[in-house]
């Protein structure tokens, strides 16, 4: 019989923040906000195609290639929100979206999977936690981590690894033993994939996709770094999610490219609670965890002021 | 003399009290029970997840498919069979009938 743990939700729960009724209205799913959602997500895909075809030959296919990109990372959002089941409510289709986004991104999603359930158990727990992103030790750690250099080192070296038939340390104690031929399988499809791809682009001549996908995405991933920095960089390490994690109130604009998951504290008690309930389950829980009001850039100015005084987070009371 | 190990069918809680399309938590003795209500009759299995140790009946229930809150593994309750990484091995179900109205449970 498992033993049974106390989890943030379990806690929100006995703590009274959240009412059995509330948790089971926040967690209803549907298939038609996502729907609804990827339809702009694809009008505005086309637009940013059409406009590095405009300007192609131009100094400016350079900028736009960058806002192409600015969407195309934000496959990770729309990937992690599939990883959780909360997209639609029919479930292969999470599976079918999230393996899309995985392959415009280089993210295997069985993979993604397995680290991220880990990350959910050991949110910020240095040793523990496979998504932890360290906290910079000079300035120039946190300019290197935001070129993504580190990050595409770690996911090449990742997928060749697959590729070959293996898997770190850390991945054998996340990823079960009877799912690790799924896992090379994965990483083994996707790199043939990439080869069809770039073999396709030799044979027409048509080089195409470099442009409108490989140079946008790698332009681009430095934006991804610069979020993904605001979720949990500079929390403190500790077990409390009311604490190791940043909810940041961003624009309208930010919220529809990261699926809602600025309302990242909320996100982490409640995993279970699709994308477009989480601004319902912000106003509930706004109280008990730790909220930046001042977008993306309010969490850097964050870290940064803790880079340069070498001073310890604050804690959810003394919220920004 | 050691009590042979026999099951028996135990009142667990009204129909009428379960959470309708929903699943239910009951206590047993020292067991921990998730009771689901399906468009195909009533199902229980054991509380906890056996993947991470989670309470399954904080989480999303759908048809006959019970999601656990922390990873999201998922169950049918019906045979509990995992459906969904990384819940991998089967969980403990067991046999069910309501008579006048109070939901049984083969224990």
């Amino acid at each position: 019989m498992a033993e049974a743990i106390v989890t943030p939700l379990t806690q929100a729960l006995a703590e009274g923040k959240l009412t059995r009724d509330e948790l089971k209205s926040f967690m209803l799913r549907s298939n038609m906000p996502a729907l609804r959602r990827l339809l702009i997500w694809i009008a505005l895909l086309a637009a940013t195609t059409y406009l590095i075809t405009l300007t192609k030959g131009l100094w400016l296919v350079w900028p736009a290639m960058f806002i192409h990109g600015v969407i195309l990372v934000h496959h990770f959002s729309l990937q992690h929100e599939c990883v959780h089941y909360t997209v639609f409510r029919t479930r292969w289709l999470n599976d079918l979206v999230g393996n899309i986004c995985g392959f415009i991104i280089m993210l295997p999603n069985r993979h993604f999977r397995y680290e991220h359930c880990d990350h959910h158990t050991y949110t910020q727990l240095r040793g523990h936690d496979p998504e932890l992103v360290p906290m910079p030790k000079s300035w120039a750690g946190y300019l290197f981590y935001l070129t993504a250099i580190p990050y595409w080192k770690t996911k090449f070296n990742e997928l060749f690894r697959h590729v070959k038939g293996q898997l770190s340390e850390e991945e054998i104690r996340f990823i079960p033993k009877s799912e690790h031929r799924t896992i090379f399988w994965e990483a083994r499809i996707m790199a043939g994939g990439y080869l069809a791809v770039i073999l396709a682009m030799v044979v027409t001549g048509w080089w195409g996709l470099v442009w409108y996908w490989f140079l946008p995405l790698i332009l681009s991933e430095p934006v991804m770094r610069f979020i993904r920095m605001t979720e949990h960089v500079g929390r403190p390490q500790v077990k409390q999610m009311s604490d190791n994690t940043r909810t940041n109130l961003v624009s309208l604009p930010w919220r529809f490219l990261c699926w809602n998951m600025n309302y990242h504290a909320e996100h982490h008690y409640v995993s279970s609670v699709p994308f477009h309930a989480l601004p319902r389950l912000h106003k509930k829980l706004k109280d008990h965890i730790y909220i930046n009001k001042s977008g993306y850039m309010g969490a850097h100015v964050d870290i940064m002021r803790q880079l340069s005084t070498k001073t310890e987070p604050a804690f959810a009371k003394n919220k920004s | 003399m050691i009590k042979p190990n026999v099951k028996e069918w135990q009142d667990v809680i009204p129909a009428a009290e379960l959470e309708q399309k929903w699943v239910t938590r009951v206590q047993i003795g020292r067991r921990l029970l998730a009771i689901y209500d399906t468009p195909t009759g009533v199902y229980a299995s054991l509380a906890l997840c056996n993947h991470g140790g989670a309470d399954l009946t904080d989480g999303y229930f759908d048809g006959h498919v019970i999601e656990c809150p922390l990873h999201q593994g998922a169950f049918d309750v019906r045979d509990g069979k995992a459906v969904c990484s990384p819940a991998i091995r089967q969980m403990q179900t067991f046999d069910t009938r309501v008579v006048g109205g109070i939901v049984q449970v083969l224990i």
